[in-house]
């Protein structure tokens, strides 16, 4: 099996109007893409050999490291960049290459009384070529009706999403009326090996 | 995997702590250490260092120079818990006390791998990692720690490198330290690892914000 190696940090977030802030990340391997049937997914496996294609959610396997967390709480006192220089260290093994990683995040923002309030929602592709990547990723917030923005405006609070699925996947995207957020920036290292093994050009 | 392979790759970093911008705080001193998974160990150098106690430049640039060398190989079958350097940096209170003054942490770069023409490539990095230290979440903890000249600082500063655990800390971040890599990898492409293209950019990391006081 081809192994993938995800080694980097969660650097921080500018962008945002909110000053103490805080991130939950995850990591998604499953395919959302590609649904074959399951007659046409045999006949092409035995046509195009194991990697290409593969049963949804399947070809991933996490071996070691963690799938998701939380960041530290960062009030800066330098600039407008909230650094949170959270580790992310995982190491996959992969049968095939549908179901690419995706990084989601959320970024909340806490105020002095403790309480947590959402800023943003993101997500981006783990890159598929090796090497070190500085990646920026945007975000966006669900806005609610206009009874809800003012609430946010006054009260705090405001619309969050039931169902975290709809950060990374484009499905049930087109019901949501959003607004942008601040952006969140990572810096993601990727070793990659035995893709060439299995004639795959990354 | 083939008898005659190795199954073992290197990995050299050397460097040096650079330097650090805090606006607020004078006469720091960094200790560093490496934070790295269980297939490592390291087979040379040392693990880690404190640096002498240095002061603010008087020119425009206000750097606080150390200039520390860092010297270190690992040994290890599994990049998983590539090895991480965890920086902290000390200065006195106006009680001559030392207190915390940052935290941080950074990977050590990740190597490009070999070019077509050499097995070993070489190459420098930059990073000007981001330092913090943690907060009392309670006004109360707060106005005490004030009150009795004590700061909320890590019984290990480890904790830095790990993932897990970190959404109950509350932190302030507060400068910058600069640090310089060159990093040799030995026989991972042997080991089928591709490390990508060689980075010509240089400069990794969070730059420091413009308009910064020194």
């Amino acid at each position: 099996m081809a192994e993938v190696h995800v080694i980097g940090q969660i650097l921080g977030a500018t962008g945002f109007s909110e000053s103490s802030l805080f991130c939950k990340w995850g990591i998604h391997t499953a395919s959302v893409g590609l649904l074959l049937p399951c007659t046409f997914h045999h006949v092409l496996r035995r046509h195009l050999g194991p990697l290409l294609v593969l049963g949804p959610g399947a070809a991933w396997k996490l071996l070691s490291g963690v799938r998701e967390g939380q960041t530290q709480v960062d009030t800066p006192q330098v600039g407008d960049m909230a650094y949170w220089s959270h580790p992310i260290d995982l190491h996959f093994a992969t049968k095939g290459l549908q179901g690419w990683p995706r990084l989601h995040l959320q970024v909340w923002s806490q105020d002095s009384f403790g309480r947590c309030q959402l800023a943003g929602y993101g997500f981006c592709h783990v890159p598929s070529s090796p090497g070190t990547h500085q990646l920026d990723c945007p975000t966006w917030r669900p806005l609610g009706s206009w009874r809800e923005q003012l609430a946010r405006a006054f009260v705090g609070g405001g619309p969050q999403l039931l169902h975290g699925d709809a950060i990374y996947s484009g499905a049930d995207r087109y019901r949501l009326h959003t607004a942008a957020g601040g952006t969140v920036h990572l810096e993601l290292g990727l070793l990659l090996r035995h893709f060439d093994r299995y004639g795959v050009e990354c | 995997m083939a008898a005659a392979g190795p199954s073992v790759f290197l990995l050299m970093v050397n460097g040096q702590v650079e330097s650090a911008q805090f606006p607020e705080y004078d006469d720091l001193y960094c200790k560093y250490c490496f934070v790295y998974g269980q297939d490592w160990a390291p087979t040379a150098g040392l693990e880690e260092g404190i640096s002498q106690i240095t002061c603010k430049s008087q020119d425009v640039r206000r750097a606080l120079v150390w200039n520390f060398p860092i010297d270190i190989t690992f040994k290890s079958t599994n990049p998983y818990g590539w090895p991480q350097i965890v920086l902290s940096v000390y200065g006195p209170d106006v009680f001559g006390n030392d207190v915390i003054r940052g935290y941080g942490v950074a990977h050590v770069p990740l190597s490009p791998g070999s070019t077509s023409v050499c097995e070993n490539i070489c190459f420098r990095h930059k990073r000007t990692i981001p330092m913090f230290v943690p907060e009392s979440t309670s006004k109360l903890q707060k106005f005490t720690s004030w009150f009795m000249g004590r700061r909320p600082e890590y019984t290990d500063p480890k904790v830095v490198a790990q993932g897990e655990g970190r959404e109950v800390t509350r932190v302030r971040s507060q400068g910058f330290v600069t640090l310089l890599f060159n990093v040799v990898t030995k026989d991972m492409r042997k080991l089928g690892y591709d490390t990508g293209p060689p980075d010509t950019h240089g400069i990794l990391g969070p730059s420091p914000p413009q308009g910064l006081p020194g």
